[in-house]
């Protein structure tokens, strides 16, 4: 099981829908965001110049650093579907995953990060991929029904302004996710990891090399 | 602008009128109790979805919205949405936090205390004590100081009032009606494509350029329907970022299928970022850029040589002395006059002989037969040296070879020739022109000069192309196309009889003038619905329309000139409005130069406000004396009617909060109660400045038809609804609002779509007319305009909009074409501009204190003045991003993320000596004149990148409402702090000619480094005091929260037909 977003950057306008899609979905209080926009912004001179935008969530790596951290057994990898989830009933808020993410700040509490510290809840929460919509999903969405659970999809994903997102498994070739790598790579375009020290990425992003170079985060 | 009336519905109206009862016994009991949430929901405690259209910006993307217990709990993007395919954009997401706002106005206020936002208060009245204030205040002022005294202001943001303000006004004698948007956004626009084609412009922002979005969806390509666009150009316009989710998600599929994008754009928009070719213009020098690319187009006969010989007046020989074309009958005699006078036959050069000769319009084969026009020419006629309408652009373009577009408009000339080649080299291609032009100088050039590069292209009404009609192709036999030209594609003209009929001839106008009766007919059966003593009365409205003198293309949408409005506040000349109906949001978020209308206002320049809008801004908080409460998009039904492409979708009222009502309804209420009080004193009421009584003139109020525009009650409004949606399979049996709720719940197809072949059509000007002729186009010559001949003539008497009557010729020091309009794109003087290396000619002198150029454009997250107010935007953006090339940040000293401060003259003042500043800064730092002209300079977050040029700023408006919320201590109206508007250049006579258009870009500033403002917010946990659980800040305690608040879920208010009593 590897369920993931896979994003294409050649569409991704940097709009922050998905942001704000997901924090009405899950309810996530000010100054927390279970994913985010980086505008990743050009090199060059003006105005020979390209960017790009990279929406940054849970990565969902298959070596899970953030569980190997967890003291309590909050983060963990849900049986059924693999995704990697926080219990906010077990979890004390002691913080300890946040270093052990590659892809969080310190504290889970400046972007770009994909694991947030909740002040008021004292917990670290991020993106669950929906799994209380997508649980059974298969990631290709019944449009005549969107709250199919068999077919849901994120609600970022859903209402992304410029359909860049792109959810499912990618151990299952008919998912979406999986489809539209395998699009991206007979098109020639490029698929890309946000590689980081101590992870493995399950998370995939398209970019053509003639919108933009892959700069990956960009900093 | 649906809001076509017909004889029938008019009586309907009048009819309903007559059975009017009082306001006072209608409303007994309607507010006190509060009801059952509705619609109650057949599946009580679950979710039911109701299909709607966000309201969240100019377009429209379908949606979904999920009811639970009375309360609006998820909205989501419809997937069967042709274009936005399921997307929808922040903007719609947070309706929610728009509608249930702690800021959300729920009942009619009175203000309490003095104007301003210090001490601000309000009472609650009902709606009888609020109708009857209004109309008081203004038949009071109208009585003491004639018609004139009265008027209105509209806006584009959240409440389109349109209609409704510009009729307002006319119906009770007045003619003064602004609108922010206006010269400024979109009328140069769409008017020049009525000017040169009497077909769509090229806006895609506003729904004009529908054509590259076709096909997208799965359900039409099914249907056969393609995607033909290829080559789009974007000028100055940010589809993705303006209408964030429907042409961003129109763009994406787009460039996803291969189609090449231009995007000229001084800033590194999305579009750019993605685009095939990028021209990063300097602000304000496009017209200079448009003319390189006629240069190359003419010189290398790139353009479509068929179309322009024979569908453009390109070849037509134009006289020197009148500017105008020749007619064949001034060179040739009345016999050269072939076709019908309706068709003017005029004079070209014949390329096979050389010699001058007629050309006649018609089937290009036919008259190829006759002559074979040619394009560039010059040739003597009745002794004059005259140049064809082709040689006149061509010679205007002379200067700007490809290396001198570069120097001035800082694009490298490689970069240009590449985007003429790929967009000439098309097989069809299309414009797409955005605002940025209506907001500087050449508001008129430049959409002149793109339709008329798509026009020489024969990019018209071709598949792809984006000068395209969307309905169904006129019958074979359909007469000659004309245009009624007044007010929103000549409807005003065709209800007042006010106007020119252009491609009819002048008898055939005249015959319809004097066919309008001495006294009213009822019985008549279609317009105008006018006798000769009102259609004297509103055409003299026309005529003192303030700054109509200068700028007679305002007319196209009935609107005033607004920096001449606020100086009629501020002097009282030619004369002054004192009580004004806005019914619109922020005036000071949107506004050009808002410290000068800020002291215009406050000095006394307005004797009572009336507001109407579902939230206090700004404006409301500063200066409005009485505010009615309007419904925001989840409650209001037929609010959306703009459908998406071929698909309309219905705009329930899916919730009702508090005493919330239709934004059509308050404007007819006021009319009708004001006209009572007024009709009478017809005899000592004076119209305007005739110095004559109402009843001396032969008229009495509402003049017209009063209030036009949307319905005077819920119930009709549900009807209209009802009325459209029962053609839904399975609604057919549709009679009550609950029952077409009932229909649509959790429904995924309750939509209409119109059949392809009845929308997507092409060629329209090739079907054979009455005459034999192609039907041609709806202008004087039957063909495309590149040559925009209609601005001549209307710079000289207001030709066609004020006919029968005639308005004073402009100031000819005004016109850029030898004292005229220019009906060509020409470089006009920017006012204001950067050092530019031989630039000298067209620029003003240059300043030294001010030597940044910066322009703006929208950013995802708003819709003009709209959303500050949502906490789920404001700690994405919580304040306005300057953004500033890293070389000339690092030259003032800045860095990313600092706090920065702008100004402008408009905050120095015009006296400003630069001698007088200290320290080595680059910065100014001397004496600020104090006038009423400056306020202070705004502050915003620095954002450095390579994505604008070195020396180019760029920042969106802004402004902040946390300014007067309860919990500060101190209050500003929040308008000042970091709002570009306080620095743009509406106060300069650097007007457009036409338009008038005033500059909001490409101007010139001064930045430094600076701090945050005082009570503006900017950490994400500042905004909570904006979420909904809080206490809404205008009603009572005992009230508390506006969402789940069931004391607020009420029934629509139940207005009777005509509060205040009968007609």
């Amino acid at each position: 099981m590897a369920r993931t977003l896979v994003i294409d950057l050649d569409r991704c306008s940097g709009c922050d829908s998905c942001v704000v899609a997901c924090k009405f979905e899950n309810g996530v209080t000010l100054g927390n965001y279970w994913n985010t926009v980086v505008p990743v912004v050009p090199v060059g001179t003006h105005p020979d110049i390209d960017m790009y935008w990279l929406p940054l969530q849970c990565q969902q790596c298959v070596n899970s650093p953030c569980i190997a951290a967890c003291p309590t057994g909050a983060s963990y990898r849900d049986q059924e579907n693999g995704v990697v989830l926080i219990d906010k009933d077990i979890c004390q808020g002691c913080k300890t995953c946040l270093p052990a993410c590659p892809y969080s700040s310190p504290e889970g509490n400046v972007k770009p990060s994909v694991r947030w510290y909740n002040e008021e809840a004292n917990v670290v929460e991020k993106c669950t991929l929906c799994n209380h919509l997508t649980a059974t999903s298969d990631g290709v969405e019944n449009i005549e029904d969107t709250t199919d659970p068999a077919h849901a999809v994120p609600p970022c994903v859903h209402n992304c302004s410029c359909k860049a997102r792109h959810y499912g498994d990618l151990d299952d070739p008919a998912s979406d996710a999986s489809q539209v790598i395998a699009q991206a790579e007979k098109d020639g375009r490029g698929v890309h990891l946000v590689e980081a020290e101590g992870a493995t990425p399950v998370a995939r992003y398209i970019l053509s090399a003639d919108i933009a170079a892959w700069r990956g985060l960009g900093v | 602008m649906q809001d076509t009336l017909t004889r029938r519905s008019f009586v309907k109206a009048a009819a309903v009128a007559g059975a009017a009862i009082t306001m006072s016994s209608a409303l007994a009991g309607c507010f006190n109790e509060s009801k059952e949430p509705e619609p109650s929901g057949s599946s009580s405690g679950g979710r039911d979805y109701y299909t709607s259209i966000c309201h969240g910006c100019i377009q429209a993307c379908p949606c979904k919205v999920y009811l639970q217990d009375g309360v609006v709990v998820k909205i989501e993007g419809h997937p069967d949405a042709p274009t936005s395919l399921g997307s929808l954009c922040l903007k719609g997401l947070n309706q929610i936090h728009t509608c249930y706002s702690p800021r959300r106005v729920l009942y009619p206020l009175k203000r309490t205390g003095p104007r301003g936002a210090a001490d601000a208060a309000w009472e609650r009245i009902s709606w009888d004590e609020a109708i009857e204030l209004a109309a008081s205040k203004i038949a009071e002022a109208i009585e003491k100081y004639g018609t004139y005294a009265f008027f209105c202001s509209v806006g584009g943001g959240g409440a389109y009032s349109f209609m409704q303000a510009m009729t307002l006004p006319m119906a009770l004698g007045s003619p003064t009606v602004f609108e922010p948007g206006c010269a400024q956004c979109y009328l140069p626009r769409i008017a020049v494509g009525g000017y040169m084609y009497g077909g769509a412009d090229q806006s895609i922002a506003d729904c004009a350029v529908l054509e590259p979005f076709k096909g997208l969806a799965p359900k039409e390509a099914a249907k056969g329907v393609t995607q033909d666009t290829k080559v789009l150009v974007l000028w100055a316009a940010q589809p993705s970022v303006s209408q964030t989710a429907q042409s961003g998600r129109g763009m994406a599929e787009l460039r996803a299928r291969g189609c090449k994008t231009i995007v000229v754009d001084p800033n590194f928009s999305p579009d750019a970022v993605k685009a095939t070719i990028h021209l990063p213009v300097r602000p304000g020098s496009d017209a200079a850029l448009i003319l390189a690319w006629y240069r190359i187009i003419l010189d290398e006969k790139l353009y479509d040589e068929e179309f322009t010989k024979f569908f453009t007046n390109m070849p037509f020989l134009i006289n020197p002395a009148t500017k105008l074309p020749w007619l064949a009958t001034e060179v040739f005699g009345a016999d050269a006059q072939t076709t019908d006078p309706n068709t003017p036959v005029y004079v070209c050069v014949d390329e096979g002989t050389g010699q001058v000769a007629p050309l006649p319009f018609g089937d290009p084969a036919a008259v190829k037969a006759q002559v074979n026009p040619q394009v560039l020419a010059t040739a003597t006629v009745n002794g004059a040296q005259s140049r064809t309408a082709a040689q006149v652009y061509r010679d205007e373009a002379d200067p700007w070879t490809l290396e001198k577009a570069e120097e001035f408009c800082w694009v490298p000339a490689s970069r240009i020739r590449a985007a003429i080649d790929l967009y000439a080299g098309a097989a069809v291609a299309g414009i797409a022109n955005g605002v940025a032009s209506d907001m500087e100088e050449t508001a008129s050039q430049v959409p002149v000069g793109l339709v008329g590069l798509d026009m020489i292209m024969g990019y018209v009404n071709k598949p792809g192309a984006t000068l395209t009609q969307n309905n169904a192709l006129p019958p074979e036999g359909s007469p000659r196309p004309t245009r009624f030209w007044n007010g929103f594609g000549g409807m005003f003209g065709q209800m007042y009889g006010i106007g020119y009929e252009v491609g009819a001839t002048e008898e055939a106008n005249a015959a319809r003038i004097a066919a309008i009766p001495e006294v009213w007919d009822p019985s008549m059966q279609s317009p105008p619905f006018m006798n000769q003593s009102t259609l004297y009365a509103m055409n003299q409205l026309l005529l003192d329309r303030l700054g109509m003198k200068e700028h007679k293309g305002l007319y196209e949408w009935c609107h005033s000139h607004i920096p001449t409005v606020r100086e009629a506040l501020e002097t009282g000349e030619p004369f002054h409005p004192r009580v004004w109906f806005d019914m619109s949001g922020n005036k000071f978020a949107v506004l050009g130069s808002a410290g000068a209308w800020y002291n215009a206002i406050m000095n006394g320049g307005a004797d009572f406000i009336i507001c109407q809008y579902p939230m206090i801004t700004s404006f409301q908080v500063e200066a409005a004396d009485l505010i009615f409460p309007l419904e925001e998009w989840l409650e209001a039904t037929g609010a959306s009617e703009f459908g998406q492409l071929n698909y309309r979708y219905p705009s329930p009222g899916i919730i009702h909060l508090g005493e919330t009502v239709p934004n059509s309804v308050p404007p007819k209420r006021v009319c009708d109660a004001a006209s009572l009080k007024l009709n009478e004193k017809l005899g000592t009421v004076t119209f305007g400045a005739t110095g004559k009584s109402m009843e001396e003139m032969g008229i009495q109020f509402p003049l017209g038809l009063g209030v036009l525009g949307g319905a005077d009650s819920e119930e009709s409004i549900w009807q209209s609804q009802i009325d459209t949606y029962k053609a839904v399979p399975g609604a057919e049996n549709v009679t009550t609002k609950e029952e077409l709720l009932e229909a649509m719940k959790n429904r995924p197809d309750f939509y209409l779509p119109t059949p392809p072949e009845e929308y997507w059509t092409y060629g329209q000007h090739l079907v054979k007319a009455a005459d034999g002729l192609p039907l041609g186009f709806a202008t004087e010559s039957r063909k495309c305009e590149v040559y925009a001949q209609i601005l001549i003539k209307m710079g000289r008497n207001g030709f066609p909009y004020c006919y029968p009557r005639e308005q004073a010729h402009i100031d000819s020091r005004l016109g850029s074409f030898g004292g005229d309009y220019s009906p060509i794109c020409n470089v006009p003087i920017q006012k204001e501009a950067p050092q530019v290396a031989n630039g000298d000619q067209y620029l003003g002198k240059y300043d030294p204190d001010f030597p940044l150029a910066i322009t703006s454009g929208r950013v995802y997250y708003f819709h003009h003045g709209t959303m500050r107010h949502a906490p789920f935007t404001r700690e994405l953006y919580p304040a306005p991003h300057v953004r500033i090339n890293p070389k000339t940040a690092a030259e003032y000293g800045i860095a990313n993320g600092d706090w920065v401060e702008i100004s402008s003259r408009r905050t120095q003042g015009t006296n400003y000596d630069p001698s007088k500043a200290v320290g080595t800064e680059l910065s100014y730092s001397g004496t600020k004149e104090q006038n009423t002209k400056t306020a202070e300079p705004i502050r915003g977050i620095a954002f450095v990148a390579e994505v604008v040029a070195p020396g180019v700023l760029w920042m969106e408006r802004f402004w902040n409402p946390e300014c007067y919320d309860s919990s500060q201590s101190s209050k500003t109206g929040g308008w000042q702090e970091s709002n570009i508007n306080v620095i743009t250049n509406a106060v300069d006579p650097n007007f457009n000619e036409v338009f008038g258009s005033y500059t909001n870009r490409g101007f010139q500033v001064n930045i430094k480094k600076s701090s945050r403002p005082d009570r503006v917010w900017f950490e994400p946990k500042e905004f909570a005091p904006f979420l909904p659980e809080n206490k809404n800040e205008y009603l009572p305690d005992d009230i508390g929260v506006t969402i789940s608040n069931k004391a607020l879920l009420t029934e629509p208010v139940a207005f009777p037909v005509a509060a205040g009593g009968e007609l």
